[in-house]
């Protein structure tokens, strides 16, 4: 999950995500960000996600869980 | 539903030429970020990111016939194109003059064609390239057809809210004038299609039509939540769902396509696919690992997205000496409204005309 964490810090331009952050709280969290999120997730994980998931995932902790739950075994 | 594939094989067809008609008024991005509900960095950001730059608008009340009848009369006039060769002119646009008569049948009148030629409006855009390229193949299996014009255009810049930077900013407008004929060489062309009407909603004007008419509460800007105005008369876009229709969807398409005609990925010169942003399109060519030097980019960021034109666009500002040369094998995608989904393979070269026009 670190890498996980890692790469949404990137995303949204801060230093560090923690598991318990709820996304939607950063100020960079918009469409753009969300879009990105998507692409990264596509990329490298083998995941597709809507725009809603992310919207409901209450933590990127629980973003993370749903993204194991999709990958391809 | 799923099922297979929809295969279409074409012998001894060719594009013989290719005109882009884009608007000469032409507006940047840092222009026009003030009118979006959004912090100037995030913009700045989308910028970057998408690769938004410059884009070509028609003026206020300029339709597709306009654009379509200002770029047959300079072929006519520069000779590429004699208007009694014309035997098939297909027009595909998602933003027709009126509800009705068929735009195809106004140019034809505003242009004095002979009335055999055989006209029809064709309801595609963003994967309507191949689509028309389909059409016009097809036919010219007709002994008696020696001369297929195909015209992809639209005005979706006057469709669109300038308040939505979901698609304001990606929009630009423009016709493509194909002109497909025999080849006298034993040429193979390749097609799959595919269409998903369960998904039509990701990408349409809810308003406008019979099912909503316009009227003033369909003018109305709204917030839907994503801080963009927009109404249901303008176009309303998914982005995400888009993305992601793409990235699953268009590289199985063009493997089929390939595998069909036994050639591989790496034996392609070029991948010309339809210009939705440069984000996407290197989105796409990673997915497919093709180098993003044989998937040109950059249709957007100098004249926007302008639906079912980009595919010629991008041969035209990209490889114009080639094509009108020996030529390279290309594999031409588009995807968009419907969903529809389209990928091609064939030879471009030879082509007496390749080339950019303004419209003023």
């Amino acid at each position: 999950m670190n890498e996980f964490l890692e790469k949404l810090a990137v995303i949204l331009e801060v230093d560090e995500v923690n598991g318990e952050d709820d996304l939607r709280a950063f100020p960079q969290w918009d469409s753009l960000t969300v879009l990105s999120v998507i692409a990264m997730l596509d990329a490298d994980y083998g995941v597709n996600l809507r725009a809603a998931d992310l919207q409901e995932a209450a933590s990127a902790g629980v973003l993370w869980k749903l993204v194991q739950s999709k990958k391809s075994p | 539903m799923r099922g297979s594939v929809v295969k279409f094989t074409f012998r001894r067809k060719r594009i013989s030429g290719m005109l882009a008609v884009v608007p000469a008024r032409e507006r940047t991005f840092l222009e026009e970020m003030s009118n979006f509900n959004f912090p100037e960095s995030r913009s700045l950001k989308l910028k970057e990111v998408m690769g938004y730059d410059r884009r070509r608008l028609v003026e206020p009340g300029v339709c597709v016939s306009d654009l379509a009848v200002f770029g047959l009369r300079h072929l006519f006039e520069g000779g590429w194109l004699q208007p009694d060769e014309i035997d098939g002119l297909f027009l595909i646009t998602q933003t027709p003059d009126y509800l009705m008569p068929p735009t195809s049948n106004v140019i034809q009148g505003r242009l004095g064609l002979k009335q055999d030629a055989y006209c029809l409006d064709i309801s595609q855009g963003c994967a309507g390239f191949v689509i028309g390229l389909i059409q016009a193949f097809s036919l010219l299996e007709q002994e008696g057809v020696r001369k297929v014009v195909l015209i992809n255009a639209d005005v979706l810049s006057r469709k669109t809210s300038p308040k939505d930077r979901n698609i304001y900013p990606l929009v630009g407008d423009a016709a493509a004038i194909t002109v497909i004929e025999r080849d006298a060489a034993d040429s193979v062309i390749h097609a799959s299609v595919k269409m998903d009407g369960t998904r039509s909603e990701v990408l349409m004007i809810p308003a406008g039509g019979l099912r909503l008419p316009s009227s003033p509460e369909t003018a109305v800007l709204e917030d839907v939540g994503d801080k963009n105005l927009r109404a249901k008369d303008h176009l309303f876009m998914d982005g995400s769902a888009v993305f992601n229709f793409v990235q699953t969807e268009v590289p199985p398409l063009i493997e089929d396509t390939l595998k069909n005609a036994n050639v591989a990925v790496d034996a392609v010169d070029y991948f010309l696919c339809h210009q939705p942003n440069r984000f996407m399109l290197q989105k796409l060519a990673d997915k497919m690992k093709v180098p993003h030097a044989r998937m040109p980019n950059n249709v957007v960021e100098r004249f926007g997205n302008s639906s079912g034109a980009t595919i010629p666009i991008a041969v035209i500002i990209n490889l114009a000496e080639q094509v009108k040369g020996a030529g390279c094998l290309a594999c031409l995608a588009g995807f968009g409204v419907g969903m529809t989904w389209s990928s091609m393979l064939m030879r471009l070269g030879g082509l007496s005309f390749c080339e950019l026009v303004d419209y003023a």
